[in-house]
């Protein structure tokens, strides 16, 4: 099976710069959730910038579904590849909330029906129904955020990136936001996420991989990532708090590598019940 | 990796050297009489003399030949223009190189457009001196203290600021839009230009919102138009820069003489 994103051997840098990628390989394949963690400036909107063409690697291939990227136009790529951008205000430009939902359906060439039904169900599952008629540009920021996703939301690309979908949102509208999601990658979409939220990547993803100035530091499954606590160091990253709790109580018999408070607490009364019926026996 | 921007709009390069450190109101007196002079003389070896003052200032403040070559690369397209426009308007002179229908190309022709295209260049030399030696901060202090409005000041320092971070929201806004399957539409020249609405109206939000800011930002942080201040770098003329100034005006005086009594550089 083609993987959805490959990169091999990706070499780039920005003109008069230090390489920004060097050597990355990996590969995501269909129907993953990847979390891309890392400070800042370690190559992560880099990184993700190539998986839509709108960089091409200096060295090295990009392949979405087998297709290198340097042969196709972003315009075309945009059909396979959803990106939602950072900031919400570098896209928003229609009159109405709606039109501007619609606008990536009408650049894909979809028919008027088929506009409105993807449209209105993109509006309908990040709750912007109430904003429909209203212009996006004096919409609140969080509000602003929600436009930008469901106008990549409704063109239903096969792989779904977004560069830090969680800046400027309280947890109510993030967990929301991940949760429309989750319901995507449920239906099959491959989600990219780029965050500085560990609890994010921990509660959500199936594998993060970890970048540090320019290099993948690691890659793999989300567990197993967050036991590597030297490596995550080395880029500056620390585990979730309950991850780190959860390793703390490795000599009380805990596991360690607990990635959400619902894991912890399973695990924790798993152990009390334990030594309740441990110390209930007849000595 | 912190991306650099592809354009600054800044054209100073940092480096120790005597015109680095010259008062910017010295450089300003120094291009304002550049021009003026430039404008005066006609004479293609007076030209080329200037040109290569130029040069050896900007080499002497180590300015390196590649940002010299980077001038010319920008200026030789209306170097050509210039030295192959202006002999088709100035018939005037003796010998005759070309005559075909209305068009007459003499050496003299020739000659002034070479001094033409020269004198452009040199024009755009006395600036790069300013220009390549002096920050843009400096730049306006200097303005200000020569009677610019503080507010004129602070709105001119504004926009050299701001003009690699709106390019920068133009690759961005260009960037969220292709990503969403738009692309310039092909046809006429309307038609190509109202395909860039997705990009200006998202572009002038984003300058709108950045404005919006920026003045809110200034307010809090005390900022009143005509309020009296204080200044935290104050520009004082050094002993540099009065035998700079003495020189310049010596030598400016020096060329004026030379061109009203002897007819020097006609």
């Amino acid at each position: 099976m083609k993987a959805a994103i490959e990169f091999r051997k990706v070499w780039y840098w920005y003109e008069d710069s230090i390489p920004a990628l060097r050597d990355v390989n990996f590969a995501v394949e269909e129907g993953d959730w990847v979390a891309i963690v890392g400070q800042n400036g370690s190559g992560k909107t880099t990184l993700a910038k190539h998986c839509n063409g709108l960089l091409k690697p200096k060295r090295g291939r990009v392949l979405i579904y087998g297709e290198d990227t340097n042969e196709r136009r972003v315009e075309e790529l945009a059909r396979t590849v959803g990106y939602v951008f950072q900031n919400p205000d570098h896209q928003i430009f229609c009159p109405t909330t709606l039109e501007e939902v619609s606008f990536g359906l009408r650049n894909l060439g979809f028919s008027r029906e088929e506009i409105e039904g993807r449209a209105w169900e993109a509006l309908r599952a990040f709750g912007l129904e109430g904003y429909a008629s209203k212009p996006p540009a004096i919409l609140g920021y969080g509000l602003r955020r929600k436009v930008a996703v469901a106008a990549v939301y409704a063109m239903r690309p096969r792989i779904m990136i977004l560069d830090e979908p969680d800046l400027g949102l309280d947890w109510g509208a993030t967990k929301r936001l991940l949760e429309n999601l989750n319901r995507l990658h449920e239906e099959g979409h491959t989600i990219v996420l780029i965050t500085h939220n560990m609890k994010i990547a921990a509660g959500f993803s199936q594998k993060v991989l970890v970048l540090h100035d320019g290099e993948v530091l690691t890659y793999g499954p989300t567990r197993g990532v967050f036991k590597e606590i030297e490596l995550l160091e080395e880029a500056a990253l620390s585990p979730p708090q309950i991850t780190r709790l959860s390793r703390r109580m490795i000599p009380c018999g805990m596991r360690g590598d607990s990635l959400t408070v619902e894991e912890f607490c399973e695990e924790y009364s798993r152990l009390v019940v334990r030594a309740k019926r441990a110390s209930s026996l007849p000595r | 990796m912190i991306r650099t921007m592809d354009l600054s709009f800044d054209l100073y390069l940092e480096r120790r050297s005597w015109l680095h450190s010259l008062d910017p109101r010295v450089k300003l007196l120094f291009v304002a009489l550049s021009l003026s002079t430039l404008l005066l003389f006609n004479s293609l070896p007076v030209m080329a003399c200037f040109l290569l003052a130029f040069h050896l200032i900007l080499l002497s403040a180590r300015i390196p030949w590649s940002r010299i070559g980077w001038i010319w690369s920008k200026m030789w397209p209306l170097t050509l223009l210039i030295f192959f426009l202006w002999p088709l308007f100035y018939p005037q002179g003796e010998r005759v190189l070309l005559e075909f229908w209305r068009i007459r190309v003499t050496s003299a022709g020739l000659i002034q457009g070479l001094a033409m295209a020269l004198r452009v260049n040199a024009l755009a030399f006395a600036f790069f001196v300013l220009l390549l030696s002096t920050d843009q901060a400096k730049l306006v202090r200097g303005l200000v203290k020569l009677g610019l409005p503080f507010e004129w000041g602070l709105t001119l320092a504004i926009a050299l600021r701001y003009l690699p971070l709106l390019y920068g929201a133009y690759t961005a806004v260009s960037e969220a839009q292709r990503a969403r399957g738009w692309m310039v539409a092909k046809g006429s020249l309307y038609v190509r230009l109202k395909s860039y609405v997705p990009v200006l109206v998202a572009l002038i939000i984003t300058a709108l919102r950045m404005m919006d800011n920026l003045s809110m930002a200034l307010a809090a942080r005390g900022f009143q138009p005509g309020a009296k201040r204080t200044y935290f770098r104050e520009l004082k003329l050094g002993n540099a820069d009065k035998v700079c100034l003495f020189a310049l005006i010596v030598l400016f005086s020096a060329l004026l003489t030379a061109r009203f009594r002897c007819s020097f550089g006609a």
